[in-house]
């Protein structure tokens, strides 16, 4: 697949998931989820403490762990980790979509694991927190270069790779 | 809060460092996070010790604030280069300070907890020798020290916490002799580093593994919990509570 191809087919599967307003409104819903989840991954203790104690610290939560992905990995940081989630919407949508238009499981679950990265590289790099920080591995986000944000870009781009190669689920590629 | 992690000295021998939970109550601690505290004179006293608390931590060598009698301990971890430590000490340690450690209900005990970069283990050694030089005579200064660092602090590992940069804060605060304290950390770096280095380890017993973290421990009981990451003020009020009552 040419780069050009791949360039169309990533702008088609972004097309397809603002096609229509329902989806568009499920690919908003995915992103604020995937949104929330990477924040609040990025210091687990204290989420679970936190939202354990009473879920109305929701909104403390994500705004205490937001300024501190800011903080630590700077507006670079956060704008990957919003930019992360508006992908992740994107994702989850076309996913659907090629569940219901081709049935094709694999390539939908796919898509999904694209996920996976950026969940792990959101974690608090200056905390010693995220997601590595509850697998036992606390600070080794501080020790990776900018906060992180190398394995944010990493993480992004690996989802935007699999965009490119799904494109509108909609249409026959064959 | 719902939960408070709690556990006892001999809990946490017997588990060879490992905190056992039980349930409500593991060292542990509890689960609960805004104002600038920061002023000119430290809302609290700040006091030396000898003592060892219930929980085995030694204060030779940490600043303590509030009353030697308070039935309440509250260890507080922290790393000069934490961001979310930064928040804590705007948000809810002036209303600690203000209520429960002024009215010798809380005894406050600040233990560096260095670990984000090679620049948060300096400022641990600067402060400890800060804290040396002033503690004898105006233990008071050290506070205006601690606010000046968080005031000062920059993005992690960004060069601002650097040990020239360190000696420039000290010498800017009054009643703090920066010619003192660059000759203790030179005739002294690696013994306070291995202080620095025991109160992590022991932390790391108590559960302790990111900033800011805090023990609540009931002196009398020796049941204690843990709470995680720059919670509301109402947390902690939540969190003394359960203690007195464990």
């Amino acid at each position: 697949m040419t780069a050009r191809a791949s360039t169309l087919d990533l702008f088609a599967a972004v097309g397809y998931a603002t096609a229509t307003a329902r989806r568009a409104l499920a690919t908003a819903a995915a992103a604020a989820a995937a949104y929330c989840l990477l924040v609040l991954t990025a210091f687990p203790g204290y989420t679970a403490q936190l939202l354990g104690a009473d879920a109305t610290y929701l909104g403390e939560a994500l705004v205490a762990l937001s300024a501190n992905t800011a903080a630590t990995a700077g507006v670079v940081g956060i704008a990957l980790v919003v930019l992360y989630a508006l992908v992740t919407g994107v994702a989850v949508v076309v996913a659907v979509g090629q569940f219901r238009f081709a049935g094709g499981t694999a390539a939908a679950s796919g898509s999904v694991s694209g996920v996976l990265p950026g969940l792990v590289a959101s974690g608090c790099a200056s905390c010693g927190a995220g997601l590595l920080g509850a697998l036992g591995f606390a600070g080794a986000l501080a020790a990776l270069p900018f906060h992180g944000n190398l394995l944010r870009v990493a993480g992004l781009a690996v989802l935007v790779w699999f965009l490119a190669r799904a494109g509108d689920p909609s249409t026959c590629r064959v | 809060m719902t939960r408070l992690d709690e556990t006892t000295r001999r809990g946490v021998l017997a588990a060879g460092g490992i905190l056992a939970v039980t349930g409500v109550t593991a060292v542990g601690v509890a689960e609960f996070s805004d104002d600038d505290g920061h002023g000119g004179t430290a809302p609290a006293s700040v006091q030396a010790s000898t003592a060892t608390t219930s929980l085995g931590l030694d204060l030779a060598g940490l600043p303590v604030m509030g009353s030697m009698d308070a039935p309440v301990d509250l260890y507080y971890y922290t790393d000069y280069q934490c961001p979310f430590c930064g928040r804590f000490e705007s948000d809810a340690l002036p209303e600690l300070l203000a209520n429960e450690v002024s009215d010798g209900d809380v005894r406050l005990v600040f233990v560096s907890y260095p670990y984000i970069g090679p620049a948060s283990r300096t400022a641990a050694i600067v402060d400890r020798c800060v804290w040396r030089q002033v503690r004898g005579e105006d233990p008071a200064v050290w506070w205006d020290w601690h606010a000046t660092l968080f005031d000062e602090q920059g993005q992690p590992n960004s060069g601002w916490a650097s040990r020239e940069k360190l000696f420039g804060f000290a010498e800017r605060v009054d009643g703090v002799d920066a010619t003192a304290v660059e000759e203790c950390v030179a005739a002294n770096e690696d013994e306070v580093a291995d202080a620095v280095a025991a109160d992590v380890e022991q932390a790391g017993e108590f559960g302790v593994s990111a900033t800011p973290s805090f023990v609540v421990a009931n002196r009398q009981t020796e049941r204690a919990g843990r709470i995680v990451g720059a919670q509301p003020y109402a947390r902690f009020q939540d969190a003394f509570d359960r203690i007195r009552d464990a």
